[in-house]
């Protein structure tokens, strides 16, 4: 069922266009993902949809309804900021309540819900505290909190783990995506770290300069990246792309080869090469090396351990049925 | 840096003498008024070594009977309301230019600037005649008028600098929660703010209370302030010293609150303990 729907949505400030006209959809229920690199309007799509930007020109619609002129906080949506946006001189229950209290909800109503919110994000016993006197982690809880009691048909979500660290980030990732499974309602999460997209989405949108390049699960965007940009943007490490003769002899004027699809060996192999750093991981080793013929340095992935000395020859090899053919214009070509 | 302990104490030798010298010289006249206020006007000039315990209330005594107590209330009300008036204008509007999307911030930020720099004399004159011809010379309302040419840019300027400091994404998760603007503006944006909204208030209060030059110029008998009514004290014949010396104790007393609390919120203001 349609939620959300974006029809020709334009934004422009002052006179330069952020996003052109752009169409999206976006399912009940779902796990939506907005990613891009910095400064490809992915914020802006977020905060059109929020209300917290005008839109230029098009339309947008909630539930069917044209919701382009409809204030914020009538939309139904909850938001959670980057910096978590907490009221500093509000304890944490008062946070919580705010929304509810602008609601007109009744106070025990109100009070049970706050309960049940705290008790789920493991904050009952914080309730009285200010945001001041909480770890970031629980800030980014109460932000959550807050969005939650307000029963929105939808969450937006701002880069909300970028200021948390590493060990946190991965926690609240997988608090966030418990909570959809519970909730099972639409969400919307922008992020410029395609890990979190990946491990997150039902549906991934790739932004580039305000356009969308690709809309898909989180698979179908690796397996089958629709450009160049795709295919670069998704997978860690960085898919391998060889432009020249190398790619000509597989009819493409690009052809992209994720690491965990090139074989290494010190004996024989499609490509030769100078072996360059490793990295090893344990379970895996990256091995960078310089291919004869292919400007970058490609990245190979061997399954466990690998050792192999720096400048020593080399031969890879890639899975042919797992290679990306792109034409001229770095769109994919269909086999 | 400090381990060469010798080179620390010497540096903490001078600032402690420049900290004495400083002291010495802005407390001293206060000290010496104090002093004065006590002694009999006879013997005022006389050293108090010579009759250091001939200390006296009847200063006080004489200037509760005198004009100066009125004109000290005038001085509250003026100050008061001026700084009140000049909270309910400035207050939204240093919002609104910290927070709107508005063309012309920059212009706006210059003609603050100008009435903040330009000497009260260049406001006086056009006032004084514009207030001969509407009747308001020696009202309250006029010398209220005058003062907010001094406290409201004052507090307008500082204010925008406060709700600068408070992040725009606590006003837009307020308008997320369906607050109105009034509501944001109430229950969020002026709470985060109000370390800079007291500091604000105390400066334009003190700006208004130590005012001379307007109250001079605008006030007859009916709304003297208490800085112009010390003048009073200074006749023809011969200047009251013991007078003055009370009357500048009343003029100081009621401000040393004000400075101690404005100087807790100014520092906290400045430290941005606005962030969340």
């Amino acid at each position: 069922m349609r939620h959300i729907e974006l029809k020709g949505v334009q934004k422009d400030f002052d006179k330069t266009t952020v996003i052109p006209p752009l169409d999206l959809e976006i399912a009940k229920g779902e796990f939506v993902v907005f990613v891009g690199p910095s400064g490809c309007g992915k914020s802006t799509l977020l905060r059109l949809i929020a209300g917290l930007e005008d839109v230029t020109k098009g339309i947008l619609e909630i539930d069917g309804v044209d919701a382009t002129d409809t204030a914020p906080g009538k939309r139904g949506l909850a938001m959670v900021f980057q910096s978590y946006a907490l009221y500093p001189h509000l304890t944490v229950a008062q946070n919580i309540a705010f929304p509810m209290r602008m609601a007109k909800i009744p106070r025990d109503e109100q009070q049970r819900r706050i309960t049940n919110a705290a008790a789920a994000l493991n904050l009952t016993d914080y309730l009285d505290r200010r945001p001041k006197q909480l770890s970031g982690g629980q800030r980014q809880r109460v932000a959550i909190g807050r969005a939650i009691v307000r029963e929105p048909s939808a969450f937006l979500f701002d880069e909300p783990l970028s200021n948390l660290d590493a060990a946190l980030r991965v926690g609240m990732r997988l608090e966030i995506s418990e909570l959809h499974k519970r909730l099972k309602t639409t969400m919307i999460y922008v992020t410029h770290d395609q890990v979190e997209a990946m491990t997150l989405a039902d549906k991934i949108v790739v932004l580039n300069a305000g356009a969308i390049e690709q809309v898909g699960s989180p698979l179908e965007l690796y397996d089958t990246p629709c450009n160049l940009f795709v295919a670069k943007f998704i997978g860690s490490p960085m898919m391998n792309i060889i432009v020249g003769q190398h790619a000509a002899v597989f009819h493409a004027a690009s052809v992209g080869v994720r690491p965990e699809h090139l074989t290494i060996s010190k004996s024989s192999g499609t490509w030769t090469g100078v072996a360059g750093l490793s990295e090893h991981l344990g379970s895996d080793t990256y091995i960078r090396v310089d291919v004869e013929g292919i400007d970058e340095t490609m990245t190979v992935r061997a399954q466990g351990k690998f050792n192999v000395n720096r400048g020593e020859t080399v031969y890879i090899s890639p899975e042919v049925e797992n290679l990306h053919r792109f034409n001229e214009a770095g769109l994919r070509v269909v086999s | 840096m400090i381990d060469n302990s010798r080179q620390f104490h010497n540096r903490r030798r001078f600032g402690l003498a420049m900290m004495i010298t400083l002291l010495v010289f802005a407390a001293l006249p206060t000290v010496w008024v104090l002093v004065l206020s006590f002694r009999a006007p006879v013997a005022i000039f006389e050293p108090i070594w010579e009759s250091p315990t001939a200390l006296t209330l009847q200063n006080f005594y004489k200037i509760t009977r005198s004009d100066f107590p009125a004109a000290l209330l005038n001085s509250f009300i003026t100050a008061g309301l001026s700084t009140t008036f000049a909270m309910l204008v400035g207050v939204p509007a240093g919002f609104a230019l910290a927070k709107a999307r508005l063309s012309g911030k920059f212009i706006a930020s210059w003609v603050l600037l100008l009435l903040r720099m330009a000497p009260p004399v260049g406001f006086v004159i056009p006032l004084f005649l514009l207030y001969a011809n509407s009747g308001l010379i020696d009202t309250y309302l006029g010398l209220v008028f005058a003062y907010m040419t001094l406290t409201l840019p004052l507090v307008t300027w500082s204010m925008w600098n406060s709700f600068a400091q408070v992040p725009d994404e606590l006003i837009e998760a307020a308008i997320m929660d369906d607050a109105s603007l009034a509501k944001a503006f109430f229950l969020i944006a002026l709470p985060a703010a109000r370390p800079g909204a007291v500091a604000a208030a105390i400066l334009a209060f003190l700006v208004a209370w130590n005012d001379f030059f307007y109250a001079l110029i605008i006030t007859r008998s009916g709304t003297t302030t208490a800085p112009v009514a010390v003048m009073n004290f200074i006749s023809y014949d011969s200047v009251d010293w013991a007078s003055i010396a009370v009357a500048s104790i009343a003029l100081t007393l009621p401000i040393l609150p004000l400075m101690a609390l404005a100087n807790r919120y100014i520092v906290q203001s400045l430290s941005g303990a606005v962030k969340g």
